[in-house]
């Protein structure tokens, strides 16, 4: 609404006012709408990690060893580059509430640079496990291949997951183009500042999956394999 | 004559100035709540007809009007509509978005644009699951529950109906999350969450299960689809994939979303027997917190639909020993409803009986679901004509007969105008006499061992079958009968007034009737409880500007 | 919560920096744990190590600290995955009973070594 809103007053029947909480400009219920959306997530991978954990359950030994064969040193430097793009996006908002909007934008294509630099990665990580002839429906995935069945899950599970992970990544970046251009347009400002709020907690929790993606694909057959995969 | 909502609304994008761009764009919720009846209604009987269908063909035994694989998919394509179309975002989609805000004394959903997307969405869901019928190798034959690994085989469009099932799933999160922050943020001053109406409490609760239990389905939806394209192996024993895993994550959520029919269904029932018994509600919080446990309690029960999937024992019996729980609040909620009804001034109109024809038909849906909890039991009754007895009537006994009950309770709020009394009464026994003509005998022909889902049955259960045609001929034509009824009393009907039933929650103390555009005059400030009615009368009035003269 | 509530600037920034260095720390604790402690239990020792992350990144970058009511709200989601996880693997698949004749539990062609292998870990 481009008005300004002026809350209503409700009267008791002592005769005190009460402010009615409208539905505009209502800057808590938007964060807690958003997490609440961010719980669906929490139960969307939770489902996945169910999944996950179900097979490892049964095929304990096919999972250490088809984890040990993942690229660690990629993998690794993945999640430092989510870290460091999780700080740039705190610092942006904290820049547009502190009401720096410059910064507050600078901050903003830093984080859009590390999650394109994520993804860069991912896809040579991906490519190096693809002419290991480990990809979805090549290869070693085949149904017809002697591969182990714990080792086929494991991989199949970790396409879907990553795959899913990365496309949280690319809407990340669409959502935070988006950001700029209304923060060009004037319409997120150090005043109304929600949806700068809201994108930052999504890159959270995109940065969250991952603190758990990690270690589950990557770190739980260190003890078994070398530093490094392929 | 003040403008109603039907002469102005706000607009998601622009200000359109045809009626018809009016309707699409709206971001009112009574509005959006009208449209998505309407959408619903008409996939309703989409379903009814194809249900018919097959009572048609299981008239007599043999192949006599669709072969096997048609009837395949026409119990596919009933299950589909029914659940994922018309029951699941049924009564939240419907009522809480017309009553929800009016009862808590807001001007709107939390985020009425999102509300627009989400109804578009779920059109987009609607648009794409009905569409396969007629691409490619037709609609799916796999049942509603797309149970691994026959969905992954087979040549059918199942893909369209994955992704029907995930897109709606969506419009039923966002719809939950909206209410969920609705009813956080939007009360009136001074409602607390005890103060709320009954019919809230229920909303609440499906909101979180929507919220919470919809994005696993989703998932399982996700990774069925990856399995069937790309082959990760996940529910394909071929892959080493174990399709017991996608039926718990598919009852993760599927059982969960009984509930979530189930418990805005019981809040129309706790609005309506207080008001026609003109009496406070007996325990209003234990309605209320029992509406909060059987949504708790059903997020553990989902494995009794696992019992002989090859689940291991002891997890069969947890979730027996679970199941049962679930009984104690619905039976709480039934002594609830019937204390109220004592001594108090029992006022017949159509509502009402609605309302006591579910409290018999959901006792009997609800008490074979206890028998079919137990594991012993269910070995024998499993995928029997009694499980399908047992579920239509809690399903189409319970959740639909109660959004009858809220359609004909809320008919002169939405409209203004009241339908004929004795007609909708007539359509009432109709109804109710062709509901049980239709699904009783099955219980009967289940035990004996008819099982479900087939086209085709043995001799000695003819007798059944046939009971069951014509209780399905007299129940349609009493559904026909009904929405007749209520449509003419929408084109012709008397003109009554904003309280046409002398309630007392607050969306029955408009400033006009039908409703303006913004709801409430003046947000009133609530000091009282929802029911309070004293010797028949009720206690709380306002004057013009919504304060409290009495 | 209104939109206004001012800013310390320099304040909040140091908190900032200082989870960075310890999510930065944690992540080397992730490298090096297999080789210097808990070798057996790898997987829960790294599991631990990302609970304590997503603490540091709930709490701090996602302002949940004083949250009452979506704190609780976060916790109860939680704690339904939890039980999922509880009653899913811990009480159906460890005690998968036909684990010696399953299909899916032995490997169709590789070898013979995990025909009996346990189903529990």
């Amino acid at each position: 609404m481009a008005h300004a809103y002026v809350p209503e007053i409700a009267v008791d029947r002592e005769g005190n006012e009460h402010v009615v909480q409208g539905w505009q400009d209502d800057f808590y219920g938007g964060k807690l709408g958003f997490w609440l959306f961010m719980l669906t997530e929490v139960m969307m991978f939770g489902g996945m990690f169910l999944a996950l954990a179900y097979y490892n359950t049964l095929h304990p030994q096919d999972f250490l060893d088809a984890s040990a064969s993942l690229n660690r040193l990629l993998g690794g430097t993945n999640t430092v580059i989510l870290l460091i793009s999780a700080l740039t996006m705190g610092l942006g908002l904290l820049k547009m509430r502190a009401g720096d909007v410059k910064g507050s934008k600078l901050m903003i294509w830093a984080t859009i640079l590390l999650a394109v630099l994520f993804l860069v990665i991912k896809g040579f990580e991906w490519t190096a496990e693809y002419n290991h002839g480990i990809f979805l429906m090549h290869g070693e995935m085949l149904p017809e291949s002697t591969m182990a069945f714990g080792k086929k899950l494991f991989f199949g599970m970790y396409f879907t997951m990553t795959g899913l992970h990365g496309f949280h990544i690319i809407i990340g970046i669409g959502l935070m183009i988006w950001l700029l251009k209304r923060i060009n347009a004037g319409k997120v400002s150090p005043e109304h500042y929600i949806l700068h709020f809201n994108i930052a907690l999504y890159w959270d929790i995109v940065h969250l999956i991952w603190v758990f993606v990690f270690p589950y694909y990557y770190m739980i057959g260190a003890a078994t394999g070398g530093t490094s995969g392929h | 004559m003040s403008k109603t909502y039907f002469d102005e609304t706000h607009c998601a994008i622009g200000h359109p100035k045809s009626t018809f761009m009016q309707w699409m764009l709206t971001i009112d919720h009574k509005r959006i709540g009208i449209m998505y009846a309407a959408v619903m209604f008409t996939f309703f009987f989409v379903a009814v007809a194809t249900a018919f269908l097959m009572r048609l063909e299981l008239f007599a035994p043999g192949q006599q009007y669709i072969d096997g694989d048609t009837f395949n998919q026409a119990f596919t394509l009933h299950g589909v509509i029914m659940i994922f179309l018309f029951i699941v975002p049924g009564i939240p989609a419907i009522f809480g978005n017309i009553v929800m805000p009016l009862m808590i004394g807001a001007k709107d959903v939390s985020f009425p644009r999102l509300n627009w997307f989400t109804f578009w969405l779920y059109i987009l869901g609607c648009i794409i699951a009905v569409s396969s019928l007629w691409v490619g190798n037709g609609f799916a034959d796999t049942g509603w529950t797309f149970y691994a690994p026959y969905s992954l085989n087979t040549g059918t469009n199942v893909i369209f109906t994955l992704v029907a099932a995930f897109i709606l799933g969506m419009a039923s999160i966002l719809t939950g999350l909206n209410f969920l922050v609705t009813i956080h943020r939007l009360r009136a001053p001074g409602m607390t969450f005890f103060k709320m109406p009954l019919f809230v409490w229920g909303i609440y609760a499906t909101a979180w299960i929507q919220l919470l239990a919809t994005p696993v389905v989703g998932i399982t939806l996700v990774l069925a689809i990856m399995e069937k394209y790309f082959g990760i192996g996940i529910f394909d024993p071929a892959k080493g994939g174990d399709p017991v895993l996608f039926e718990h994550l598919f009852w993760i959520y599927s059982h969960p979303a009984v509930y979530l029919m189930i418990l805005p269904a019981f809040g129309i029932m706790s609005e309506i027997i207080p008001v026609f018994s003109r009496r406070e509600i007996f325990g209003y919080r234990t309605i209320a917190l029992s509406s909060a446990s059987i949504a708790g309690i059903g997020y553990l029960v989902w494995g009794h639909h696992l019992y002989t999937s090859g689940m291991a024992d002891i997890a069969k019996t947890v979730f027996s020993f679970l199941t049962f729980f679930v009984a104690i609040p619905t039976g709480i909620k039934f002594y609830d409803w019937i204390a109220t009804m004592y001594k108090g001034k029992i006022v017949l109109s159509t509502p009402m009986l609605w309302a006591l024809g579910t409290i018999i038909t959901f006792a009997i849906g609800g008490l074979t679901g206890v028998t079919i909890a137990m594991i012993g039991v269910d070995i024998h009754l499993q995928d029997t004509y009694y499980t399908v007895a047992h579920f239509h009537y809690a399903m189409l006994g319970g959740v639909v007969f109660l959004l009858f009950a809220g359609m004909h309770y809320w008919f002169p709020l939405v409209t203004g105008k009241m339908y004929d009394e004795e007609k909708a009464k007539i359509a009432f026994y109709l109804n109710f006499i062709g509901f049980n003509l239709l699904w009783f005998p099955m219980f009967i022909a289940g035990y004996l061992g008819m099982p479900r889902r087939y086209f085709d049955y043995l001799p000695e259960f003819q007798i059944y079958h046939q009971i069951s045609f014509f209780g399905a001929i007299i129940f349609i034509v009493g559904l026909v009968y009904m929405f007749y009824v209520l449509i003419q009393g929408w084109r012709k009907g008397e003109k009554v007034g904003v309280n046409p039933w002398r309630a007392t929650t607050l969306e029955w103390h408009l400033p006009s009737s039908p409703p303006p555009l913004e709801n409430h005059s003046k947000v009133p400030y609530v000091d009282f409880d929802p029911y309070e009615y004293f010797h028949g009368e009720p206690v709380v009035k306002f004057d013009a500007n919504m304060r409290r003269i009495d | 919560m209104g939109t206004n509530t001012t800013v310390n600037y320099k304040e909040e920034k140091v908190v900032y920096y200082k989870v960075l260095v310890g999510l930065l720390l944690l992540t080397a604790v992730t490298f090096v744990q297999p080789h210097l402690f808990m070798t057996h239990s790898t997987f829960l020792a790294q599991m631990l190590i990302a609970v304590v992350k997503a603490w540091l990144i709930v709490i701090y970058y996602m302002h949940l600290k004083g949250e009452k009511l979506i704190g609780s709200m976060v916790i109860f989601a939680l704690f339904l995955v939890l039980v999922f996880f509880v009653i899913v693997i811990g009480v159906d698949v460890t005690n998968f009973q036909f684990g010696a004749e399953s299909y899916i539990t032995a490997p169709a062609t590789t070898g013979a070594e995990h025909v009996t292998a346990p189903a529990h870990h």
